[in-house]
């Protein structure tokens, strides 16, 4: 049973119409989009009681990823976020009948827009206005930010706060038989700053240039609700602001597209949250860690044999850039 | 002993006909990969070229700081001995051992040995790409 199958068409024809209450659903097109080695998305377009309707289907790939959502967790996360009016693609039918397709799967509008990285941060026909697009990013997170714990429909999220954080990635590399000094350092660093006090609030987890659709010059939607908990709200600007998600122009600190001034004095406007220099740094360093920890589990599904691929292998060649930023960062001579 | 060329030049022969020739030819969907493969020959040429000097600076760096036997021992028994070291240095940084007066000194062997391994993976991350950038802006209007 698969998605390009004529049987399998028709049967997803058939939930759409009644999911979306209409009479007659006819499949127009239906064609895998690129990325997503965890979930596929499949640009779905339907006529539905004659209307052309522009989506996307969501569904699980073969290889899934420890800590990711479930279809229908995430699927609750972006109704929420979208109730909140966080941009983000409105989510519109979930199917949990394995009859349809033999997978989990959710239809989700399809936005209009590029993600893709390296254009963002290079193409300025696309991205005019960097300090405006940052602007705009800052926003959209203080709104995502004041989803709190106590919202109702989130219970399946995990707490990781800083000290979490650092447990967590420890227990990770535990599991290696390579050991790692410069993360282990940079975990030690972590450990001894660590805040005092943390605001907990959702956090989007992958916030970041490479995972929103600019459009017209404009923030189209954040897109990859796969990993988000409740966390420091402060982790999401670390990981948007950090080095490795700067593509074309590492100079621009707020995701390769404008000057950190412009992103965080937008976000405590919005949020009333202040961010200072040193929980910036703090962040940063946080992020660069967890990117190691993600990277060397990619390694570890080449290494083991469970995925042997070229992709995979080269990530392991990337941590040493992480390290060094580490180290940059953390007062290293 | 085996035939030549040894593999340094068949992989160095095989990395250029690869960009010369094939990389060129390939369509837009697979060029991507192509370049994946060219790197990895790259990293693979970098790490047979180095050969095991890193590793031995590595190790005695790691003895001075662990109070270790400063004599190096010679092939596989290098890398085990080195892996042995980087265990204990991680285990001692995690416990809190270098928060003080050697924190210096940790922190520069471990700045020298992400270098070299960068001088293999990656030597383009060894050049602070935000200078570089800037003083590529900085020509531009000159």
């Amino acid at each position: 049973m698969t998605l390009s199958e004529t049987s399998t068409q028709q049967r997803l024809a058939k939930f759409v119409a009644h999911a979306a209450g209409g009479h007659d659903a006819v499949i127009v097109a239906l064609e895998r989009m690129s990325g997503g080695a965890v979930q596929e998305n499949w640009a779905l377009d339907v006529k539905l009681d004659g209307e052309h309707r522009r989506w996307v289907l969501r569904t699980d790939a073969k290889a899934t990823v420890r800590e990711s959502l479930t279809r229908a967790q995430e699927f609750a996360v972006l109704k929420i976020a979208h109730a909140a009016k966080v941009l983000a693609p409105e989510p519109l039918f979930l199917c949990d009948d394995l009859a349809v397709t033999g997978r989990l799967f959710f239809i989700m509008e399809r936005l209009p827009g590029v993600a893709a990285g390296h254009k963002v941060t290079r193409d300025s026909k696309l991205v005019p206005d960097g300090g405006r697009l940052a602007r705009e990013l800052a926003a959209n997170l203080a709104r995502l930010h004041q989803i709190t714990p106590a919202h109702a429909g989130l219970e399946f999220l995990p707490t990781m706060l800083a000290r979490d954080c650092i447990a967590h990635y420890r227990s990770y590399l535990d599991t290696l038989s390579h050991p790692y000094p410069a993360l282990e350092w940079g975990l030690r660093w972590c450990e001894i700053n660590a805040p005092q006090h943390e605001d907990t609030t959702f956090i989007h987890r992958d916030y970041r240039t490479g995972n929103y659709l600019v459009h017209d010059g404009r923030l189209a939607g954040v897109l990859d609700w796969e990993f988000p908990a409740f966390g420091n709200p402060l982790e999401d600007i670390g990981w948007l602001c950090a080095r490795c998600w700067r593509f074309a122009r590492p100079d621009l600190a707020a995701g390769g597209i404008a000057g950190v001034e412009d992103f965080i004095a937008e976000y405590e406007r919005v949020s009333g949250r202040r961010v200072a220099p040193g929980d910036l740094k703090y962040w940063q360093v946080m992020a660069h860690l967890r990117w190691a920890i993600i990277a060397l589990q990619q390694l570890e599904r080449h290494l083991s044999g469970t995925e042997r691929s070229l992709e995979l292998a080269l990530t392991g060649h990337i941590v040493g850039q992480i390290e060094l930023e580490i180290l940059n960062l953390t007062g290293a001579p | 002993m085996n035939d030549r060329p040894d593999a340094r030049d068949l992989l160095e022969i095989a990395r250029h006909t690869f960009t010369a020739e094939v990389l060129p030819a390939v369509p837009q969907a697979l060029r991507y990969t192509a370049l994946m493969i060219a790197n990895a020959i790259a990293i693979a040429q970098r790490e047979i070229a180095a050969g095991d000097a890193p590793l031995r600076g590595e190790y005695r760096r790691l003895a001075g700081l662990l109070s270790g036997n400063v004599a190096a021992p010679d092939g596989d028994a290098l890398r085990e001995a080195v892996e042995d070291y980087n265990r204990r240095l991680a285990n001692e940084i995690r416990a809190g051992r270098f928060d003080g007066e050697e924190r210096a000194e940790m922190l520069e062997h471990l700045r020298c040995t992400t270098e070299e391994k960068l001088a293999v993976s990656n030597p383009k991350a060894l050049v602070d790409p935000v200078a570089k950038q800037q003083d590529a802006r900085a020509e531009k209007r000159s």
